[in-house]
């Protein structure tokens, strides 16, 4: 059954600041601890900004920053977002540019014409086009399309710059205040009034931080003083149109709360005024153990290649428990459930299984009895080019055919035995934990004067839970 | 009328005009009248049980699509009694590849995507388009212009109908029989066009 091998029915425990109970699938191994980390103990960074659609890198914010700082909101604006791509503002797809033949006049020869060729964009999913609201057809491929401007830019970005400044000269008189009172531990959240937060700052030491307040200018450039006038409150309110009880509705034409949210300048209510976004960058993001700083997860530069630099992925190290097949479940009837461990690694590894303690406090999930096999578990290696190398003898460990039900190349079927405790509805889960040899190769190598084996095995417990199904009665 | 192509009555046949691309190995069971410039898929199959089906000129009808006028749910074929309802699709219509369409009326320039479901009560105008594996089954005119799309069905009205297929008709008409036998049209007044 596929269901059998589903990733959320197999947990390993990660013990990190929060205790997380995750599929292998989507953990990581710090070699450096020789600990399991998901993605919650980690911490990500961003790598690089890339578009979806047109698969361009995009220099990083600093960069752009750094460059012309007078501009700054447009800058911050045009970041994030790709200049060649639009999104439907309908059904945010990807629009594409479509081409159409138009008689139009030679600018030599007025009264001959010619096929011009002229462009416009359109949704493929629910075929929405630029003449939907009326832009017209472009002469040019690309480059052509213009979102519409905001009235209220230069008030914003006046506010915007008034306020960073605002933010700048209060550090200053905080940070004056701190290096007088000589207190050793202030929180960094005190001196950066608009910034991202502590979790973020701490875990970026020296590196630029991408706020609002993160700006600081040289020393010697002189303040400007920015004043702003306050915003005036009026008596008036633009009165509602007459018939605004009365009108019926036109339905197709009024947004959803989706497309007008989409758009947070404009907020348009209608339909006819919905105007293509450039679309939205992703990013790439590189993760570390925060204990240790070394990277577990870095990706190439490049954002049409899916490889990392950096794979420390958990499913590499760890030997995979996985549920193989499970009898009718009786309520207190010994059950034998068919499990395999497969070997991710490329020399011998030995696992023994031990069942969980009574008052074990990671043992909180198990709602049925467990009985392991006692003995150790000796798995192959993985060997890539076995499967072709058809004269192999097949290496001979001793099994015994209670425990191991088989063997193929790098996995070996167990059987464990299952008693359910509980006769109510819901999933028999069982959890028991797993002990295995791990050779470390990211130690440093040390001279070989030691005459000692290039690694040396350590032993790793893990504590996995398994959900088997239903009971049937 | 006695012309040699057609079968006699009762009407159990295809009335194929001159000009439409009809492939063999589509299949079509019952009194189905197919337009002149409509081209049938292999593999698409139009089946009219409960009634006639009239075929307009022009349709894109595309492989695995189902067109069927069957009776409703609770009626059993046998009932004396009831009435055979025709079905009618009007001009330039594409029919994708997949979809299931049991709607009565269809008039002209509607695009049915692929595995899209048409319940029988649908009325569908000119210019609709009904996105792929949209299921649209209320019992409903469906307005013009209107774009069905999305796993909820979502609708909006665009500003104007879809373009006939005409490169594609011309494009299938010279090549399918190329690779397909055709099924043998009615000789109409009009000049014989091939088989």
């Amino acid at each position: 059954m596929a269901s059998l091998l589903q990733p959320d029915r197999v947990l390993y425990l990660v013990h990190g600041e929060k205790k997380i109970r995750s599929p292998l699938s989507t953990l990581y191994f710090c070699r450096y601890c020789s600990e399991l980390r998901s993605l919650e103990c980690v911490s990500h960074e961003v790598d690089s900004h890339y578009c979806p659609s047109c698969l361009e890198n995009m220099p990083s914010a600093e960069a752009k920053l750094k460059k012309n700082r007078k501009r700054i909101c447009n800058q911050l604006n045009e970041n994030f977002r790709c200049a060649n791509c639009f999104d439907c503002p309908c059904c945010m797809h990807t629009l594409s540019t479509r081409a159409t033949n138009i008689p139009a006049p030679l600018p030599d020869d007025p009264s001959k014409t010619a096929m011009k060729k002229a462009y416009y964009l359109a949704c493929g999913f629910c075929r929405w086009t630029s003449r939907d609201v009326g832009m017209a057809d472009k002469s040019v491929a690309s480059g052509g399309w213009q979102e519409p401007d905001n009235p209220h830019t230069q008030r914003i970005n006046k506010l915007i710059e008034y306020y960073q400044q605002l933010a700048q000269r209060e550090k200053l008189e905080r940070d004056r205040k701190k290096l007088a009172r000589r207190r050793p531990y202030m929180p960094l959240a005190f001196s950066e009034k608009y910034g991202l937060g502590t979790r973020l700052q701490r875990q970026r030491p020296g590196a630029p931080i991408t706020s609002l307040a993160g700006l600081s200018l040289k020393e010697g450039e002189d303040q400007k003083e920015i004043n702003i006038e306050p915003a005036q409150a009026l008596d008036e309110v633009e009165p509602l149109p007459e018939d605004c009880y009365t009108r019926p509705i036109n339905l197709p034409e009024v947004t959803s709360l989706r497309q007008r949210l989409l758009q947070p300048d404009f907020q348009p209510a209608g339909a006819s005024q919905l105007h293509p976004k450039h679309k939205h960058l992703l990013i790439k993001r590189s993760l570390r153990c925060r204990k240790c700083e070394h990277n577990l997860s870095k990706p190439e530069f490049n954002p049409t290649s899916i490889k990392f630099k950096i794979q420390l992925v958990a499913v590499s190290y760890i030997p995979e428990v996985r549920i193989m097949s499970i009898p009718n479940l009786r309520f207190q009837k010994e059950c034998q459930v068919l499990l395999t461990l497969t070997n991710p690694v490329e020399n011998i590894t030995h696992v023994t299984l031990v069942g969980c303690e009574e008052g074990d406090p990671e043992d909180i999930n198990s709602t049925a009895k467990v009985m392991v096999p006692t003995k150790e578990l000796v798995l192959a290696g993985k060997d890539a080019a076995a499967e072709y190398d058809e004269l192999a003898e097949p290496q001979d460990f001793q099994d015994d055919p209670d425990v191991v039900a088989f063997r193929k190349s790098n996995k070996i079927g167990f059987f464990i035995k299952v008693v359910p405790q509980r006769e109510e509805d819901g999933d028999v889960t069982v959890s028991f934990k797993i002990r295995h040899d791990f050779r470390n190769l990211a130690a440093p190598i040390r001279p070989s004067e030691e005459g000692d084996a290039p690694a040396e095995a350590i032993w790793l417990t893990h504590h996995v839970e398994l959900s088997l199904g239903p009971i049937i009665a | 009328m006695a012309d040699p192509n057609t079968k006699q009555m009762p009407q159990k046949s295809a009335n194929i005009a001159a000009g439409a691309v009809v492939c063999v190995e589509s299949e079509i069971r019952g009194d189905v009248t197919i337009g002149p410039r409509t081209v049938v898929h292999p593999k698409a199959r139009i089946i009219a049980e409960a009634g006639p089906i009239i075929i307009g000129e022009g349709n894109l009808i595309e492989e695995q699509a189902l067109i069927i006028n069957s009776y409703p749910e609770n009626i059993l074929p046998d009932t004396e009694g009831v009435e055979p309802k025709t079905m009618t699709i009007g001009i330039n219509n594409v029919f994708e590849v997949g979809c299931v369409s049991q709607a009565l009326k269809i008039g002209d320039n509607n695009v049915i995507e692929s595995k899209a479901d048409l319940g029988k009560n649908v009325i569908l105008t000119s210019g609709c388009i009904v996105g792929a594996c949209c299921q649209v089954n209320t019992c409903e005119v469906i307005p013009e212009n209107t774009v069905i799309y999305g796993s909820n069905c979502m609708r909006r009205v665009q500003t104007e109908r879809p373009q006939p297929q005409t490169l594609q008709l011309d494009f299938l008409m010279k090549i399918l029989p190329n690779y397909h036998h055709m099924k043998k049209t009615v000789k109409g007044t009009s000049t014989p066009v091939r088989n």
